[in-house]
């Protein structure tokens, strides 16, 4: 089987970073941003829905918990449908693609978040609240400098997996025409035709790179650099 | 805006074929996708505990090439480039027209759409569903393992007897939480052009804008599917001993573990 | 044979009763070691326990004696040396016919290891019908004959959570006779027990004892030692340093690290404290 790589070469830079000399970045770029930008968000959300879930417990935990269910179970690409109709109707103009599926990503991620939040929390030892009760903090006092910095190093290599996954989610951007990589590599091989194996096969290189070593990272931690802080 | 609703654009007339048709297409693809994925799990499996290095070395590197890479680019690697590898003959057989290759109602299946995005769908699902299988052997107790070995157990029949039906049943909400990402994942087939659900639903779309009504059937469908799917997964999965959980939950923590696009 | 009961004795020489002749030797060590990577954990071990003995295995933690049993149904590979098994030797066994030898010795852990998915019933009974092939109403119905003998006849379709620790051991012991071994062995059975459970197992293993099985018994329940065995071997440092009957062992020690360790485990604070004072760190407190 030849393998011809003009195809990279003339198009690596668009591969690479889009258009970003007009600014509109594109790309392995644009995946990036979208993917970190993404990440924080979610985590935002997440952390917060899983405090909110854990202070209160009841029917609170409950509803979050049903929300979270609803949001994961449809395709993440009707989600990126439903806020590409409603958030131009909510803001009351057009919004950059790009923004659009970041918030979708954001916004389907955080469920995810909130859940491992949870199951971080939780699994710490109850003596830890309990003593902090018996102190007299208050609850956000205990969650705040008593747990969450025990859970932190447990809940990093969930953190990362779930950015991995965000990572790879970017690529749903296709369906709506952003030009992340996988868009941009779309449009490559629908202008060039005749060199769909080279162009997929780097993309997934490319995405295989990124996820690859993140998912090391994530499996050093988890195998004991990161349990340091029982001091 | 305008916010009245109109269902009859959606559920009427055209529209509403065409939403049948992507709902059907949506639940055969994911009945076919799985059945691979099962196949290919258990080959992945048995390949794994095979003595040596080659067996657990290509399984790894199958499920690192899997689960680090997009599914959409997979599904795009298949139908531009790999389908093209196959020989002339096939693609054309597979291109004509078989009136008996159709499923109820009006789905065939002998197509490239249909075809690779099965092939796409069932071999990404299998990388996960192994090592969820795999982490739930790895919870049962090592000690049974050495009280197996001890009473002259084979590796075989350890699997079989001691460590599949607990880890099965230990890791059975993960592994339905595999195959309704499975059906929920069908989606991205739309970027191949396979006109399942999602299809549909823009379809309905740009044929009468009816964007807000299309979306909620799309939605609608979806959740409903992922309810019946996992309610019959874990009526009929096994369970552990004295496990009597109420089956709405159940379902809905097997949604839960939804990654890998 | 005579009974190298001086500290000075050679550390190579071999250990066996009276009661063995060649011909009964049921278990033989003969110059066995083991190293788990760069650290020694038995060291040139010979023994020989006689068909029908019970032999309690004692010593210190790390001594080596685990690991001395485990080596006996490959649960753990030799270093060095030879183990036979009724004058077979056993090295280098593997697939159909390690898993031969594997059914003649019984083996009872210290975790119990029953299979949890199981009731006990079929806990006992599993090895019978998927091993040897037999049809499951014929290993059902021995499994129930080896519950009755060992207690637990009502319980037989408890399963294993439903269980207490030494009703778990008592099965984890049927299941070990199911295929009716010549040779059991005991890794620290009451361990993981509460002291209030350790008699019913004990009440087991003693029925055992006078059955004519061969028993090698890794244990630090004293009261079983000084009942029930024929022969108590004493481990230290992966190294056999005496054996002697159990009244012999448990009133006169031969070697002092025996000595040193009857004290511990029998006068436990006494000896603490002891230590401490030859140490210097506190003034001498009368006993």
């Amino acid at each position: 089987m030849e393998f011809d790589y003009s195809v990279l070469h003339d198009n690596f830079t668009y591969l690479l970073w889009g258009r970003m000399a007009d600014g509109q970045p594109g790309g392995v770029l644009l995946t990036l941003i979208m993917a970190v930008s993404a990440g924080v968000i979610a985590l935002l959300l997440g952390i917060g829905m899983a405090a909110l879930a854990w202070r209160f417990g009841g029917w609170t935990r409950r509803a979050l918990f049903v929300w979270a269910e609803f949001i994961r179970g449809i395709p993440l690409i009707f989600v990126i449908f439903w806020l590409y109709f409603l958030l131009p109707v909510v803001f009351g103009s057009s919004m950059p693609g790009a923004l659009t599926v970041t918030l979708a990503l954001a916004w389907f991620t955080s469920a995810a978040v909130m859940h491992s939040t949870l199951a971080g929390l939780e699994s710490l030892p109850v003596g830890q609240s309990e003593a902090g009760i018996a102190s007299g903090f208050s609850q956000w006092q205990i969650l705040r400098t008593l747990l969450l910095p025990q859970a932190w190093p447990n809940l990093l290599p969930s953190y990362l997996g779930l950015l991995i996954s965000l990572l790879k989610d970017t690529s749903l951007a296709f369906i709506v025409n952003v030009p992340e990589l996988t868009t941009v590599a779309g449009q490559v091989n629908n202008r060039v035709q005749i060199y769909p194996a080279e162009i997929f096969l780097f993309v997934g290189l490319i995405y295989y790179l990124l996820c690859a070593t993140l998912a090391g990272i994530a499996g050093r931690w988890m195998r004991g650099g990161n349990r340091g802080s029982l001091r | 805006m305008a916010w009245h609703l109109d269902w009859a654009g959606v559920l009427t007339g055209q529209p509403l074929q065409w939403v049948i048709s992507g709902f059907l297409t949506t639940l055969y693809v994911t009945l076919a996708g799985s059945v691979l994925a099962t196949v290919l799990t258990v080959a992945l499996l048995a390949l794994r505990l095979t003595p040596g290095k080659v067996g657990r070395g290509f399984v790894a590197a199958y499920v690192s090439l899997f689960r680090n890479t997009p599914l959409l680019v997979q599904l795009l690697f298949w139908y531009f480039a790999a389908y093209g590898v196959l020989p002339q003959t096939w693609r054309f057989y597979i291109g004509d027209v078989h009136p008996w290759a159709v499923l109820p109602v009006n789905v065939s299946w002998l197509t490239p759409e249909f075809l690779c995005a099965t092939w796409g769908l069932g071999l990404f699902s299998a990388a996960f569903l192994l090592e969820e299988v795999q982490a739930g052997l790895n919870s049962v107790p090592a000690g049974q393992t050495e009280a197996a070995l001890s009473q002259g157990f084979s590796r075989w029949a350890l699997l079989r007897y001691v460590l599949l039906p607990q880890g099965l049943a230990n890791a059975w909400q993960p592994i339905t939480g595999q195959y309704l990402n499975l059906m929920k994942l069908s989606s991205l087939a739309t970027g191949i052009g396979f006109s399942e659900l999602t299809y549909q639903i823009s379809r309905i779309e740009s044929y009468n804008a009816h964007a807000l009504e299309g979306f909620a059937v799309g939605t609608a469908l979806y959740l409903l599917l992922g309810l019946v799917m996992g309610w019959l997964l874990v009526a009929f999965g096994p369970k552990r001993p004295r496990e009597k959980k109420p089956w709405l939950l159940a379902v809905a923590k097997s949604h839960g573990g939804q990654n890998g696009v | 044979m005579q009974h190298p009961s001086s500290p000075t004795a050679d550390s190579s020489a071999v250990f066996s009763s009276p009661l063995s002749t060649p011909s009964n030797v049921a278990v033989e060590f003969r110059q066995v070691s083991k190293s788990f990577g760069p650290h020694q954990v038995i060291h040139q071990v010979d023994l020989r326990v006689a068909a029908g003995e019970v032999v309690a295995v004692c010593g210190p933690s790390g001594s080596g004696k685990s690991t001395l049993i485990r080596l006996i149904n490959h649960l753990e590979t030799l270093s060095s040396g030879e183990i036979l098994i009724h004058q077979q030797p056993t090295a280098g066994l593997s697939g159909k016919a390690l898993r031969q030898l594997r059914t003649h010795i019984g083996f009872v852990f210290q975790q119990f290891n029953l299979y949890a998915h199981l009731d006990a019933l079929d806990n006992v009974s599993l090895a019978l019908s998927k091993v040897h092939g037999w049809k499951v109403e014929a290993a059902r119905n021995k499994a129930r004959e080896l519950l009755e003998r060992v207690g637990l006849a009502d319980r037989a379709h408890h399963f294993p959570a439903q269980l207490s620790g030494g009703q778990q051991q008592r099965v984890a012991i049927a299941r070990a006779l199911v295929t009716d071994p010549s040779i059991i062995l005991f890794d620290e059975p009451t361990s993981a027990l509460d002291p209030e459970m350790i008699g019913e197992v004990l009440l087991v293993m003693q029925e055992l004892a006078h059955s004519g099985i061969t028993m090698i018994v890794v244990t630090h329940e004293m009261s079983f030692a000084r009942e029930i065995a024929d022969r108590v071997v004493f481990m230290d440092g992966g190294e056999i340093l005496e054996q002697a009957e159990p009244e012999q062992f448990f009133t006169q020690p031969a070697h002092p690290r025996a000595q040193r360790f009857l004290q511990k485990v029998l006068f436990p604070l006494r000896s603490a404290q002891e230590q401490l004072i030859k140490k210097g760190d506190v003034d001498g407190v009368a006993p």
